[in-house]
């Protein structure tokens, strides 16, 4: 019991590092604009390596928050991230298997998807073509830092997994 | 980093007869993701055809997560001035000099508008004339600018508990970077001049012809509902018109750039982008009241 409290702590703790650093001001001209979309790397992360039945409704939440707090259209966000949710669990059972490049060109192929997807929800939902440049530099950026952010989920998540009890 | 055994899913790893009854609560919480995005689908066209309280709703959420974006945002800000600070701290010596050249000359500045305020108030005295009035000022850090590629738009911490209203005007440095468009108690939201949902009433300073400035995601603005003939020269400042009674007059925002077959375009006085601290501008309504200045017919209506 302790240890899911425990699990669930440094869960949300994460989540609330990686959705301040999608919130604060950088205080750069443009920086803002080409943000990379930490949230969606810790769904594609945790949808591979700690997929439960409530990830798809975990994304669902995230994705609120975020739309209700930039001032999106409700569920815009809501929407892509259960999408990503949902296209990386299928493949989830190939990508465990594989190496980590292959796991960073997914990641890269669903960051390009959903940032398609939402420029077209934006436009479709204020009947307007945005400049797509932004979010296409946003992409690029986030799977720049995939790894340097994976690293740390990745050691935070071992270090709660490595349970003796648990272990085979 | 991905070579160790994946976790079982919880039904994965309970024997099958204690599923059904340990894991109702479970089974409840597992929506199918198609349920989930239809949901997310609805909201959207709820959101569109305005029929959901989604200004309450950000409000809430708003005040809620703005004391935890206030206490990671300090920190960040102050990095990033003792960055910037020993970036330039060789160039201190260069500084220094071209700031004294600068004070030579705003001392200049400053006797003059000593004389013209002077001057101003005789002739006001002489004419008659009712002063505008007296806008009050909050100065406020941005804890978040969270609107990424598509939205423009920042949270203050500052709310109606600081005499901030719906509607305010929104100042950074030189001219106007926004308006007020969500107030609770601790937080508000700017939508900024460069968002596509953002039209201010405008004049052009010269000519005084009206029009309304628009935002197009960009780091221009466009000017639009202009009349046919109405002579626009490269560089002319554009204002506040303050038509509507929610920004006050004469507001600054920025110059003219180009003009042409796609348009007239303006830059902004402010960088919009990038914001660290901003004004927002109240009209003192208490004060106003009390000296018995004009009060626009749009403000008397409000608390």
């Amino acid at each position: 019991m302790l240890r899911m409290v425990g699990r669930w702590g440094l869960a949300l703790l994460v989540l609330f590092i990686l959705f301040a650093l999608s919130a604060v001001p950088f205080e750069v001209p443009h920086l803002g604009e080409i943000r990379p979309v930490f949230m969606l790397m810790a769904v594609y992360y945790w949808t591979i390596l700690r997929s439960s039945p409530l990830s798809p409704l975990l994304a669902f939440a995230i994705g609120l928050v975020i739309d209700l707090l930039s001032a999106y259209p409700l569920g815009m966000h809501a929407l892509v991230f259960v999408a990503a949710q949902w296209l990386t669990s299928s493949q989830r059972k190939f990508l465990l298997g594989q190496s980590f490049l292959v796991i960073w060109a997914g990641f890269a192929l669903i960051a390009l998807g959903a940032g398609a997807l939402q420029w077209a929800l934006f436009a479709l939902f204020n009947a307007e073509l945005l400049s797509a440049k932004p979010m296409l530099v946003s992409v690029l950026l986030s799977v720049f830092l995939f790894p340097l952010l994976v690293l740390p989920l990745s050691l935070a998540h071992k270090a709660l997994a490595d349970d003796p009890s648990s272990m085979p | 980093m991905f070579s160790h055994r994946p976790q079982n899913t919880v039904l994965e790893t309970l024997p099958l007869k204690t599923t059904t009854m340990q894991m109702m609560p479970v089974m409840l919480l597992r929506v199918a993701p198609a349920v989930l995005i239809l949901l997310a689908v609805t909201l959207m066209v709820l959101h569109r055809a305005d029929t959901l309280p989604v200004g309450r709703l950000r409000v809430a959420v708003m005040d809620t997560i703005a004391p935890a974006l206030t206490a990671v945002s300090a920190p960040l800000s102050s990095l990033i001035e003792q960055i910037e600070g020993v970036t330039t701290i060789r160039d201190l010596k260069a500084e220094n000099i071209r700031l004294k050249e600068e004070n030579i000359k705003l001392q200049q500045w400053y006797e003059s508008a000593l004389r013209l305020q002077a001057e101003n108030q005789s002739f006001r005295e002489l004419l008659n004339v009712k002063a505008d009035p007296a806008l009050s000022f909050v100065t406020s850090r941005v804890i978040s600018d969270a609107g990424g590629s598509f939205v423009k738009s920042v949270l203050l911490p500052v709310g109606s508990r600081d005499k901030v209203q719906k509607g305010n005007a929104v100042m950074s440095g030189h001219g106007l970077v926004g308006r007020i468009t969500e107030v609770g108690q601790q937080s508000a939201r700017v939508l900024l001049i460069t968002d596509l949902n953002s039209r201010i009433p405008v004049i052009i300073q010269n000519t005084r012809t009206k029009a309304i400035l628009a935002g197009k995601n960009q780091d221009l603005l466009k000017l639009e509902r202009l009349p046919a003939d109405s002579g626009i020269i490269i560089g002319t400042r554009i204002v506040t018109s303050g038509d509507g009674g929610q920004l006050p007059p004469d507001l600054p925002i920025g110059t003219i750039v180009s003009a042409g077959n796609e348009g007239v375009w303006v830059r902004p006085l402010s960088g919009i982008s990038g914001l660290a601290h901003v004004q927002v501008v109240n009209i003192d309504i208490d004060q106003t009241l009390a000296t018995g200045e004009i009060i626009p017919p749009s403000f008397k209506n409000k608390k």
